[in-house]
């Protein structure tokens, strides 16, 4: 996993992920957007065919008072942790 | 020619019944959709398979 | 964000497996599928030597079918990239097994041994019988790659759904079928029968479609029903080739998930 800073501003941030699709990208996104200081959060992923950029850009918008980078490792550290939590009752119940 | 080993649409390994299969159904007189339940083959993807199968080893060996 | 989930399982035998979770995020849901389909590594057979073929099917035919015969792979035994040789040696007339095929590791074999390879005959013409003999590499990979290396089969997930009793029926109409697939949470318990040796209707149950034959009028007869979806609670079928069990599909795709997020947050960090 290489990250490349495209754009990055006091509120936004544009990076990208490579080697990532939407397997991991998906779960990312949908834990930025559970979190109250992020305004919006996306990514693009073009199809390995197009040629171009295929490694998937992340881009996040957040709230002022809040560097778009720290609420990248706070979502990333809740993905880690909904894994394990997951794990942890999957191994319960079964 | 053979059997495919699995299937073509949902990967499930089908290879596995056809003797079985064939032995029952094509062979014997039970009825295929029985013994397709029977062997646990349950979706139309993966019956599809075996219904339609023929083995061509036979017809092709004199010409090798 | 503390989240709790919650594990059921509806049902499951040796390669599948049906469980419900509660507390999952559709997102969250979609990752787990994709990564139990496409990222956790199982062992197939990639490269073949040939050392004698003269079955009626040519090396490439041979070695695409060999490569689609799961392997069993062993939990923590491998890693991405690893390699096991097997050895396949079959005389005619006699047809070459998957599980004809051995293997120099003695965790790693074919998980059904009954997939034909190829039927080898003994022409009356041919003065020798036809042979198959080989060498294959089977190299730990995972289904991003190729689907031979996909462990789970037909794996998804549905909705857990929910009925309500919106009224009774119209009393002279024409009671039409009304077909629903998946798993319900029973909550109207008392317009409910007791179908095919589910026990009396009790709200908060899970019960299974297929034991109802698909068929709502037959759960709630004579009623008018709706179904709904039941939010953040996802019901997972999976299904494995025999490469491992379900649970270590599942966990090892959770950890395949976990992983990466903690590569993430370290590359952040930095």
């Amino acid at each position: 996993m290489e990250l490349r800073v495209i754009d990055k501003e006091s509120t936004e941030l544009s990076i990208e992920i490579a080697g990532e699709d939407h397997t991991f990208m998906n779960v990312l996104k949908g834990a930025l957007l559970e979190l109250d200081t992020v305004q919006a959060a996306t990514y693009d992923l073009n199809p390995e065919q197009s040629g171009g950029q295929t490694d998937p850009i992340l881009t996040i918008k957040t709230d002022e008072a809040i560097d778009p980078l720290d609420v990248l490792g706070e979502a990333a550290r809740n993905v880690q942790q909904k894994s394990e939590n997951f794990r942890d009752a999957f191994q319960a119940a079964s | 020619m053979m059997v495919p080993v699995r299937c073509f649409t949902c990967g499930k390994v089908v290879g596995e019944h056809w003797e079985e299969f064939k032995e029952r159904a094509k062979e014997g007189d039970e009825s295929p959709e029985a013994v397709l339940d029977d062997l646990g083959i349950e979706r139309p993807c993966c019956r599809r398979m075996l219904v339609s199968h023929k083995d061509l080893v036979d017809i092709v060996s004199p010409y090798q | 964000m503390t989240e709790n989930f919650e594990v059921q399982f509806i049902d499951r035998d040796e390669r599948t497996a049906r469980f419900l979770v509660r507390g999952v995020s559709p997102a969250f849901a979609n990752g787990l599928r994709r990564a139990i389909i496409a990222d956790v590594p199982t062992l197939s057979i990639d490269s073949v030597r040939i050392i004698e073929n003269s079955s009626v099917m040519f090396d490439e035919q041979i070695s695409l079918r060999l490569g689609l015969v799961p392997l069993t792979t062993p939990p923590n035994e491998f890693e991405e990239g690893d390699i096991v040789t097997l050895a396949l040696d079959v005389e005619g007339p006699e047809t070459a097994y998957s599980g004809d095929l051995r293997s120099d590791h003695e965790l790693v074999e074919p998980a059904d041994t009954n997939i034909p390879i190829i039927e080898l005959k003994y022409p009356e013409t041919a003065d020798s019988p036809q042979r198959l003999e080989l060498e294959a590499d089977a190299v730990m990979g995972r289904g991003r790659d190729h689907a031979k290396n996909q462990g789970g089969v037909a794996v998804g997930y549905r909705h857990l759904q929910t009925v309500v009793v919106e009224d009774d029926a119209d009393e002279y109409s024409d009671s039409e079928p009304e077909i629903l697939r998946g798993v319900i949470e029973e909550r109207a318990a008392e317009h409910a029968v007791a179908t095919d040796g589910t026990g009396e209707p009790e709200n908060g149950a899970l019960v299974a479609t297929e034991t109802f034959d698909n068929d709502l009028s037959k759960r709630y007869p004579d009623k008018e029903v709706s179904v709904r979806d039941v939010d953040d609670a996802f019901v997972f079928h999976v299904e494995s080739d025999g490469s491992m069990s379900v649970d270590e599909l599942v966990t090892n795709a959770a950890d395949s998930l976990a992983e990466r997020a903690t590569e993430l947050e370290q590359a952040v960090q930095l």
